[in-house]
């Protein structure tokens, strides 16, 4: 097999399993502040690309259309806050899990029925013409993952170490109870970690978009994904979730080349369940200590 | 300025507060000794809002506050260091001071700047914490952490300042520096509540005293009063 | 006697009913939605043991409906074999992948616990469309019904077998579930610390649970592919995992019951769909009822704004959509969502647990009497208690970071003695305990029972070695009753293996349990109070129940956690009262203790701790007057007096 080959799949998928990170990412963020995540992170993500789509066919220019779609995100993310995890946290039980799953499909059905359910091509400005970087070949549109994936994950660090708010944040992260002395509203905090991770997730629908076209089924191609590199990476584990998104991205890539298509899932998930058996906190996570 | 009355709190089936009933004036530390399990941390919590009041009413300057919302209530001017120090571990020591005037700073940019004063004061009260200012907060000892959070109480300029069992899980020579800047601070005209375990070291600082039996008051005086009278000694040991 | 035939008379009516169908019922149509009834009440049944007594959003239950379908097909079309084994082998298949699926999911916590089912539920959709020569791949897997005894089954025959498959089922569960394993599902639920405490396997009751359920998903795989005779994997997909979730928790969890009621929503939601008409008159009556429940719960203060509003606002949705709305199918996923959310939020406990409670305020029906008690002697017999070394630890260090919990303790608890352990806040002495009762393993040092090394890290293992606990922040299992919290703790009582169990063939061993603990409850002084749920006790019968849980674990020691903790004056006369009954029966004790009074009463030897240290060791009066001991508990003047530091507090 052409060694060169190999690794210009595995630089593809690596590239394509920075998506993956960011999503897992956003996971972080709100697993951070309220040990909970959206298990409809993946329709929030459609819906965001789908009304992006429609910013850009209202003739709304790319480069305006992107905070235009992050904000519809944030937007999303504070409406699953409020309807389907707050209530549960308030009574400090897990009944988010099951109430984000029933918000996602009503967003997937929604989504279906305004926008229909063929996969749509998204215009973008970037080039999908391939250069040649360290012996591989990669298109600019490949290369403008990367830099919207490091870039949008940099800021929002920038943001938590730099301004005071951020620092609140990791406040609420490290102990609620004492930062609620401090004066700090955890459920504003847990409010504001929703709506970044819905931004987050809308620009990894942006991302992504152009080059797997948008459609009702690119939330569950997604979020398998996402959760696999959420978890293998441990839920509070940084910027590990990179490294693991493009281990699996690149895995993915090598298994739909040498097992065919419908298998491509399939180390992902393996990896999943094998990780969650090993090491349940994840790779990078740390390990919790039980209180009686 | 502190009003506490007939206080009742608990913990699901238990209640542990039975009607606790104390007040702190303007510019006095007033100490809350009592038995471990006596109900004085339950106490602060319920005073501070991380723990809601099944009866009974929580006055600050004037304003009720039982039932709301601890942010709320450290927004209106209560600053608590907690029992077990809290201090946010993965943020700096300047980072936890920083956050301790959070209610009163910009939230995005210029909080350095605004705070600078209240920093250097905390520093000059503290200058190990000076030395350690960029240092990861969990990686203080005991005695360190002590002192940041309560440097962190005061930084947010509070009408009232609770501090929990500040001496728990520390070696004697800390006690006593700690005690020493409850001194210093008594001295400056703070407001303070202390709950103490170690009730001479206490009532040695303290303008007045509460002791806690069982969920509620069983004397209270001043120290001079306090330490000649038996029950004192009985509810702690008998 | 009475309850037992108003229920299972009940049940009986309902499936007499239920099976004079055929005769009655001509419409092929209506009889095929029964038969759907049936193989979603056993599904239902499966996914309940997970989703309601577990407590778990398990993703993965479709799954096995697939598996245990294809499995069926596969035997049926490639080995020629018949009903029995293909259901046979549907079922075995449901359970070992299930089992197999449960021992590494089964460690997590709740989300990612989810996750892992879901991504079992994408691996399986994935096997079966990629294993084309096996099952046909999207093209699909076409099968006939084989013959029972020679007999071809038609429609009103293969209904039969369904119903009473489902029969079959519906009895086998409600034996287990009124057994010991139906109280070993509630209490991990409430706390599975005290359940591997109290000697209850929680990791290997929750995998046997979910195994089972997986069990009874592939079997009703089998009669789903027997029923439309035509398999594609497109059919178990997660649109389908949302509809069964709905119907469990539509029907109500935790119930049988509720199950049979989601499984009629489910089979009659197509219909609902289709015609308009229909689903404005549901809609609407769901809006009525959303609403009337809001304006109760806002106005009697039982619920909080949002959960009152949220459910009339997602009704109010639906009725808004079946006025406007052209085609109703277009939107079903919203609509399940809709119905779904509203129930989660506004209705948790399901059309069965809102109707029992309602039931039960109408039919008073008087609970089976209970047995008289054992005998103590029996039970309890009394140990030698020798003063020979029982518990011995050396140089025990346990650290969490940086922070010395405990830094080199070293203790000799001697047979037949209570021990007390005292200290400040923050001196180790919950951690000693933790360490000693296997919930943390220590990080140096022995700890060794009757010489021989006690097991460390495991809660269970260490009360299966004869030591028993009681916790400082009580742990009791609130929804069972104060006699099952004893009940659940018993040792060597339950000796049925589980088939048994099943066939309720173990109702012997359950009398004798319940004789058992209410001798315990008895010596504790709560034999009144044996029906009531734990939650429901004030606060003083809780503490006294945890000990008696304890005990009933028949332990050589026995570790009392902060017992009187909160407890009023006269309550802590009474714990003395039964520590003295207990001590009497040779039960090495230890105890932790604030109270003095109670410790210097109870205590013949005190070992005092500070800073994760051994300070004094004696008897309560030696230890009472150490220097250190007083300097520990009242600490130092600031400034040295002259005098005052030393002086021996008045006894």
């Amino acid at each position: 097999m052409n060694a060169s080959i190999i690794g210009q799949m595995a630089v593809s998928g690596a590239l394509m399993g920075l998506v993956y990170a960011l999503i897992a990412y956003g996971f972080q963020l709100t697993y951070a502040t309220s040990k909970s995540i959206n298990f409809g992170q993946g329709e929030l993500v459609m819906i965001s690309a789908f009304f992006s789509l429609t910013l850009l066919n209202l003739g709304v220019p790319y480069w305006a259309m992107i905070p235009g779609g992050l904000l519809f995100g944030a937007i999303m993310g504070l409406v699953v806050e409020r309807a389907g995890v707050r209530l549960a946290l308030e009574q400090k039980s897990e009944g988010w899990i099951l109430l984000t799953i029933i918000i996602g499909l009503f967003f997937f059905s929604a989504a279906e029925n305004i926008w229909g359910r063929d996969d749509r091509p998204f215009p973008t400005p970037i080039s999908a013409d391939p250069i040649h970087v360290l012996g591989v070949d990669v298109t600019r549109l490949e290369l403008s993952v990367a830099v919207g994936v490091l870039g949008i994950m940099g800021l929002i660090e920038l943001f938590k170490r730099r301004t005071l708010l951020g620092k609140a944040f990791e406040a609420v992260s490290a102990d609620r109870d004492a930062a609620e002395l401090m004066g700090i509203s955890a459920t504003r905090t847990v409010m504001l970690s929703y709506a970044l991770s819905g931004a987050v997730a809308a620009l990894a629908g942006i991302l992504v978009s152009p080059i797997t076209t948008v459609g009702p089924t690119m939330a569950s191609a997604l979020i398998l994904k996402a959760f696999s590199v959420a978890v293998v990476a441990g839920l509070d584990s940084g910027f590990g979730v990179v490294l693991i998104g493009m281990f699996l991205g690149a895995l993915e890539s090598l298994s739909s080349f040498y097992l065919g298509s419908g298998w491509r899932e399939a180390p992902g998930l393996i990896l999943l369940i094998l990780a969650l058996a090993v090491r349940p906190t994840g790779v990078f996570g740390k390990a919790v200590i039980r209180k009686v | 300025m502190l009003l506490v009355e007939d206080l009742h709190a608990g913990y699901g089936a238990s209640e542990v507060l039975t009607g606790t009933t104390l007040q702190v004036k303007q510019g006095t530390l007033v100490a809350l000794i009592g038995a471990n399990g006596a109900g004085k941390t339950t106490t602060m919590r319920a005073i501070s809002g991380g723990l809601k009041p099944n009866k009974g009413r929580v006055q600050l300057d004037g304003k009720d506050v039982q039932g709301l919302d601890a942010s709320r209530i450290a927004r209106l001017g209560l600053a608590h260091s907690p029992e077990g120090r809290k201090v946010f571990g993965p943020l700096s020591v300047e980072d936890n001071l920083l956050l301790g005037a959070y209610s009163r700073l910009p939230r995005f940019f210029g909080f350095r700047g605004k705070a600078q004063a209240d920093l250097d004061r905390v520093y000059e009260l503290f200058p190990r914490l000076k030395d350690r200012a960029k240092q990861a907060s969990g990686t203080l000892s005991g005695g360190e952490q002590q002192m940041l959070a309560i440097g962190r109480a005061l930084m947010a300029r509070p009408k009232v300042m609770l501090l929990d069992e500040p001496s728990m899980g520390l070696a004697p020579v800390i006690v006593q520096e700690v005690f020493r800047t409850i001194r210093r601070l008594k001295e400056e005209g703070i407001t303070l509540l202390l709950v103490e375990q170690f009730a001479k070291s206490a009532l040695e600082v303290a303008d007045y005293a509460y002791v806690m039996e069982r969920g509620r008051i069983a004397v209270e005086g001043t120290p001079a009063e306090l330490s000649r009278n038996e029950r004192v000694i009985a509810a702690y040991l008998g | 006697m009475k309850r037992i035939l108003l229920l299972r008379g009940t049940e009986l009516i309902v499936f007499a009913g239920l099976a004079t169908i055929p005769l009655l019922v001509v419409n092929p149509y209506a009889l095929g939605l029964l038969t759907l009834l049936a193989i979603y009440g056993i599904l239902l049944i499966g996914l309940d043991v997970t989703v309601g007594y577990l407590g778990q959003v398990n993703l993965a239950h479709v799954a096995f409906l697939g598996l245990g379908a294809y499995t069926a097909g596969l035997v049926v079309t490639k080995f020629g074999l018949g009903m029995g084994p293909a259901l046979a082998a549907a079922m075995a298949v449901g359970l070992l992948l299930g089992g197999l699926l449960a021992l590494p999911a089964l460690r997590l916590e709740g989300p990612q616990f989810a996750l892992a089912t879901l991504s079992f539920a994408a691996l399986s959709t994935t096997a079966l469309n990629e294993l084309e020569s096996l099952t046909g791949g999207a093209q699909g897997l076409s099968l006939n019904r084989p013959p029972v005894f020679g007999h071809v089954l038609t429609p009103p025959l293969f209904y039969w077998l369904c119903m009473a498959l489902l029969a079959v089922v519906w009895m086998l569960m409600r034996n287990m579930l009124s057994s010991q394993w139906g109280r070993a599902f509630e209490a991990l639920r409430d706390s599975p610390i005290a359940t591997d405490a109290m000697g209850v396997g929680t990791y290997r009751h929750k995998v046997a649970a979910f195994a089972l359920g997986s069990g009874l998903g592939g079997l009703a795989g089998a009669l789903y592919a027997f029923n439309f005779q035509y398999l594609q994997p497109q059919s178990f997909t997660y649109d389908l995992m949302i509809i069964l979730l709905l119907g469990v928790v539509l029907g109500g969890r935790k119930s049988l019951w509720g199950a049979f009621v989601g499984a009629s929503v489910i089979v009659l939601l197509p219909n609902l769909l289709s015609n308009r008409h229909l689903f404005q008159i549901f809609s609407g009556l769901g809006f009525a009822m959303a609403l009337a429940a809001g304006v109760r719960g806002l106005a009697k203060k039982t619920t909080r704004p949002f959960q009152a509003l949220a459910p009339v606002v997602a009704m109010g949705l639906l009725v808004v959509g079946g006025l406007f709305v052209e085609n109703t199918e277009d939107w079903r996923k919203a609509i399940f969502a809709l119905m779904l959310f509203s129930v989660v939020v506004g209705l948790p406990e399901g059309l069965m647990g809102f109707l029992s409670i309602f039931l039960a305020k109408l039919f008073r029906v008087p609970h089976a009497p209970l047995p008289e008690p054992s005998d103590i002697e029996t039970i309890l017999p009394p140990r030698p208690a020798d003063g020979a070394p029982l518990l011995v630890i050396e140089d025990l260090k346990r650290h969490f970071g940086g922070v010395k919990a405990v830094d080199g303790l070293s203790m000799t608890i001697k047979s037949g003695a209570i021990h007390g352990l005292i200290g400040p806040n923050g001196s180790g002495k919950s951690t000693v305990v933790n360490v000693i009762s296997g919930l943390y393993t220590p990080s140096s040092g022995r700890i060794l029972l009757r010489g021989n090394p006690l097991p460390s890290g495991s809660l269970y293992q260490v009360s299966k070695s004869g030591v028993a606990r009681t916790f400082q922040n009580l742990q009791l299992f609130g929804e069972l009753t104060a006699l099952e919290n004893v009940m659940v703790a018993l040792k060597g009582v339950y000796r049925s293996p589980l088939p048994l169990v099943l066939m309720g063939l173990a109702r012997q061993e359950e009398r004798q349990a319940q004789a058992d603990a209410l001798c315990l409850l008895d010596r504790i002084g709560l034999k009144d109070e044996a029906l009531v749920k734990a939650k429901d006790l004030t606060y003083g019968a809780q503490r006294f129940l945890e000990v008696a849980r304890a005990l009933a674990r028949k332990p050589d020691l026995l570790i009392l956690d902060e017992p009187a903790a909160g407890l009023a004056h006269p309550d802590v006369v009474q714990l003395i009262e039964i520590i003295k009954r207990v001590h009497t029966r040779g039960i090495s004790i230890i105890l932790i203790e604030h109270h003095m009074d109670v410790v210097s009463e109870l205590c013949d030897a005190v070992t005092v701790l500070d800073g994760g240290k051994v300070i004094a060791e004696g008897t309560p009066d030696e230890v009472k007057r150490h220097p250190k001991v007083v300097e520990a508990y009242l600490g130092q003047p600031v400034q040295p007096e002259t005098g005052s530091g030393a002086e021996p507090l008045p006894a």
